[in-house]
């Protein structure tokens, strides 16, 4: 299945949700921009390896585990 | 004698400590500088003095700080219009470790709004503007502690780096930059950004001067829900060990295809330098830097829109346009897309470590992969052109925010229009002694730290 587009009228109605008045004219070009981000953030590798049990709170233990021996 | 402002500060706390130099000499060279340099670089917001422990470490050093370092009782503007007056409760864990190693704050720096942006950049306090030439952006968002250190006003300063504004500043101003290990420095009392990524570091004229600052300030905080419980190391000592025996990763293919000529030299001859002093160059594939920033950028936006939520439903007009676009955009990051940029860090983190670093010590890449732009071609008239130029300049500093590791920028040359070039070196969590100790061991064979503008 095909994620659905951004578009300028979804931006605007999506931050008037959450109370936000965007800034005159901004709308066209803020939803090309996070359409491009949210493919590069979905483009990745490795998410289809990701657990179920994968928390965001693991990355504080990673860290620990990766340092130099 | 000659300006003891040209001193380095490992130099400057050793020549107060033996008597060789009073304190209040070292003061007035540095008024004296920032008299002459602040109207062409407007780095400093304030001037003020606030003595550290006589017998510290430290004692006796002047340092400024980026204008979001907490103080009780003090002015911290953070770069805005929204907290200009806004006087602190407290003082950051950061600047009372400083306090207690004897430095002293001669004030408080310029940087981007709410340092979220990446040139410095600032529609409230006025542009910072590069000391090495003052139509070119001095990097951000800890704009005016690079500029000044790099013009010689202060000995070093703190900076915060989120997606890259200690090292895009200290590259465009020809400094030395530390990006410390997420929860390495305490954030206590320090502006926050994005708590997933902030991370406070020293700014200052080489690696050597960055480590005298990471030994003061770095270390667990029981302030700071998020600080390491890591033991630290004696940065200062640990550059000693050279980079004898080091394994330097590299991608000199990729270096040579994707950064602009001269950056490209630049860099690889600096890791040639590194070879000459008895690293070992092992080549590698790059790391996958667009996947990396993109989960940076969801994770930054949501968290700061999240951060900015109040005072952008109730005065969105009091942010400048540029950081009201940014914080606007985080509204539109789903929250299962953030959840997913986090839960897949620990994977990407163990992946850098296993392919890029499984042989190495440190990689070495270009700190910013363009030169340096002007402030026309990156500001609000900047045109069309302009979002694909900033998103060069944040290309390569982003992924090692995603990632949580150190990196050191340190200068390793200037292009043909005079403006500096800077290398990045990225270790493993918790490696900063490493990184140290390689910036040292190339900066006792170069001089490109020890140029200032004049």
């Amino acid at each position: 299945m095909v994620a659905k587009q951004w578009s300028s009228e979804a931006i605007v109605a999506a931050l008037a949700a959450q109370g936000i008045e965007l800034a005159p004219a901004r709308g066209e070009r803020l939803a090309r921009a996070q359409q491009s981000l949210l493919d590069a953030s979905a483009a990745d590798p490795l998410r289809a390896a990701l657990v179920l049990d994968a928390e965001p709170a693991g990355f504080a233990a990673a860290l620990a585990r990766c340092k130099a021996k | 004698m000659s300006d003891p402002a040209f001193l380095s500060l490992a130099q400057a706390a050793q020549a107060v400590r033996s008597g060789d130099i009073a304190p209040h000499a070292l003061l007035h060279a540095c008024r004296a500088r920032i008299e002459h340099w602040q109207p062409r670089i407007n780095s400093f917001i304030s001037q003020e003095e606030h003595s550290g422990n006589p017998a510290g470490a430290l004692a006796g050093v002047p340092l400024a700080h980026k204008d979001m370092f907490y103080r009780a009782g003090c002015v911290s503007n953070c770069g805005s219009k929204i907290l200009r007056g806004f006087v602190a409760r407290e003082t950051s864990t950061a600047l009372t470790r400083l306090d207690e190693a004897g430095a002293i704050q001669i004030g408080t720096l310029n940087m981007a709004e709410f340092a979220y942006g990446p040139t410095g950049h600032n529609e409230h306090w006025g542009d910072c503007r590069n000391p090495w030439n003052t139509e070119y952006i001095a990097g951000g968002s800890s704009s005016g502690s690079a500029a000044s250190v790099a013009a010689r006003l202060v000995f070093g300063a703190l900076g915060s780096d989120t997606g890259g504004s200690v090292r895009l500043p200290a590259a465009a101003c020809g400094v030395s930059g530390l990006k410390t290990t997420w929860g390495r420095v305490s954030r206590h009392g320090a502006m926050p950004l994005s708590a997933s990524l902030d991370t406070v570091g020293p700014l200052a004229r080489s690696a050597e001067d960055c480590a005298l600052l990471l030994g003061a300030i770095a270390g667990l905080d029981p302030l700071d829900p998020l600080s390491a419980r890591e033991p630290i190391e004696d940065y200062g000592a640990a550059i000693a060990r050279r980079a004898r025996g080091l394994a330097v990763a590299i991608s000199t293919a990729w270096i040579e295809r994707d950064a602009e000529p001269e950056i490209a030299a630049a860099v690889l001859a600096a890791a040639s330098v590194l070879r000459a002093s008895g690293a070992r160059l092992i080549e590698v594939e790059p790391p996958d830097f667009d996947t990396l920033s993109a989960h940076c950028l969801v994770v930054m936006q949501a968290e700061a829109s999240a951060q900015h939520a109040k005072w952008m439903r109730e005065r969105p007009a009091d942010y400048g346009s540029a950081v009201r676009a940014r914080l606007e955009a985080g509204y539109a990051i789903p929250a299962t897309v953030y959840l997913e940029a986090l839960r897949l860090r620990a994977a990407w983190l163990e992946r850098f470590c296993s392919t890029t670093l499984a042989a190495a010590d440190l990689y070495i890449l270009p700190t910013i992969g363009v030169r340096v732009p002007t402030l026309a071609q990156t500001g609000p008239m900047g045109g069309t052109d302009m979002p694909r130029l900033l998103a060069q300049v944040t290309r390569l500093t982003r992924w090692v925010n995603y990632l949580g590791v150190p990196a050191l920028a340190i200068p390793c040359g200037f292009d043909s229009r005079g403006l500096p070039i800077s290398m990045q070196l990225v270790g493993r969590p918790f490696a900063e002694a490493t990184l140290l100790a390689a910036g040292h061991a190339f900066q006792s064979e170069t001089d490109w730290h020890q140029r200032a503008p004049t």
